[in-house]
């Protein structure tokens, strides 16, 4: 993927887009009813954010995508039981995602092939982030992530990104466990004011 | 006990990050969620900064997942939705309680269009008449007291809508979302029972929305499903293929 490819303009519907969530929300109702048409429209909007991000925590390619296809699979099967009071229709897809990769890390083989891939954690400087510089939502999740502390910084992007657990945070860190917690709860709640997210 | 309550409620942004230790962690506070109303909203808002860093993170997968998932979603079959599936007894029940409410007044919606369409694509007077004599034994199916919305996915994708008078013996169906069939072929409905199988008709071709002109078929028989086959066009007596869609009709 080249930084001017054009599909990347197709993932600027982010979860804070209320014109973007309304078609989202719609289209998972239509999913649930068995319509395949709404589902190819969910895939185009959500299919690169989900992957975007499993690939993040895995790295490795071809887990990433056994990984997305199971999620997207599972949207498909368990679209009726999307509750919007619980969260956005974007939210709730890539909450399984992000799920989904930290349980395929956590299982002690991926651990084992993932040390041997592990690069240094620098998410928003990797050739992931390079190659959307055009897209507003990484400008803003930018901006919003370069107005945290870098300690909330580090810490959100270690546990998200890099699919550690907050106590692993911690001991990469050299902070205690309830600093981290402190950290991570601070600055999402900073980065959530920052974007206008409810 | 304050103590460790102040401590569970700073666990939010971890939890939102899905970064907790253990699947037991995870569940502790889940439970804590439950009872804690500003916890699970801040958890809510947390959660969708999560889902800007998802997106801030898009990357174009590569094309043939397109193809892998859209072909794998086809022969999978969906669940039905569940009460309380999530865990937040109070909030959730409450939800849950207007989702199939909300689906069956879609699907009735389309319903109406259908019938509409139906009306608008008769050409000639005669058609004309036809279609509104059609209409109103489809107005009255619809309007029947009691009557039941039954909705199904077929194998090939599409969905059938079914509005099922029980007392009158008839249904009206639509479909939506069915794949286009090469020229000489055509869908065609059927009352399957366990003693015989009657044609219902055609499906007619779908209007601009995707959604077929409303069906009515009466006579149906206690054990009846509603069948679709893919048929040799103008239609056969008896289906000389496998359904694609089998749907129970409770009498």
């Amino acid at each position: 993927m080249s930084p001017s490819d054009p599909d990347a303009s197709r993932f600027r519907a982010s979860a804070t887009d209320r014109r973007g969530e309304q078609d989202l929300g719609d289209l998972l109702i239509h999913v649930a009813r068995g319509d395949q048409d709404a589902f190819e429209q969910l895939y185009d909007r959500l299919a690169g954010p989900a992957y975007g991000v499993i690939r993040r925590v895995l790295r490795d390619p071809s887990q990433s995508e056994e990984v997305t296809q199971e999620v997207l699979l599972e949207v498909w099967r368990t679209a009726a039981r999307f509750d919007p009071a619980m969260g956005s229709a974007a939210t709730w897809v890539m909450t399984i995602a992000h799920r989904r990769a930290i349980d395929r890390v956590r299982s002690c083989a991926a651990a084992a092939e993932r040390e041997q891939k592990a690069a240094p954690v620098n998410p928003l400087r990797d050739e992931v982030a390079d190659a959307v510089e055009a897209s507003l939502d990484r400008e803003r999740v930018r901006r919003c992530l370069d107005g945290l502390t870098e300690v909330q910084r580090e810490s959100i992007t270690l546990a998200y990104y890099g699919g550690y657990s907050y106590r692993q945070v911690a001991e990469l860190l050299s902070v205690t466990l309830g600093a981290i917690k402190t950290r991570i709860r601070d600055g999402l709640i900073r980065m959530r004011d920052c974007l206008g997210v409810n | 006990m304050r103590l460790f309550w102040d401590d569970l409620h700073t666990l939010t942004g971890v939890y939102a990050l899905d970064a907790l230790d253990s699947p037991a962690e995870r569940d502790r506070f889940a439970k804590h969620l439950n009872r804690c109303q500003s916890c699970s909203s801040e958890v809510r808002g947390l959660r969708e900064v999560a889902t800007s860093l998802a997106f801030a993170a898009a990357v174009e997968p590569p094309p043939e997942l397109r193809t892998q998932v859209l072909a794998a979603a086809a022969r999978t079959r969906q669940l039905p939705p569940e009460v309380n599936h999530h865990a937040l007894p109070r909030r959730g029940a409450r939800a849950w309680g207007w989702m199939p409410w909300l689906a069956g007044s879609l699907a009735a919606a389309s319903l109406v269009l259908a019938v509409v369409f139906g009306f608008l694509q008769a050409g000639t007077n005669q058609q004309l008449s036809q279609a509104r004599a059609q209409n109103l034994q489809i107005a009255a199916v619809l309007s029947a007291p009691g009557a039941k919305l039954l909705a199904a996915t077929t194998t090939k994708g599409g969905v059938a809508t079914v509005v099922l008078a029980a007392a009158k013996r008839e249904l009206v169906v639509t479909m939506s979302g069915l794949p286009a069939l090469p020229a000489g072929k055509v869908y065609q409905l059927w009352l399957i029972g366990p003693a015989k199988t009657v044609s219902a008709g055609l499906v007619p071709p779908p209007a601009s929305s995707g959604v077929t002109p409303a069906v009515l078929a009466s006579g149906i028989v206690t054990g009846d499903k509603l069948g679709l086959t893919v048929e040799p066009a103008p239609g056969t007596a008896q289906p000389t293929t496998t359904p694609i869609l089998a749907l129970p009709l409770p009498l």
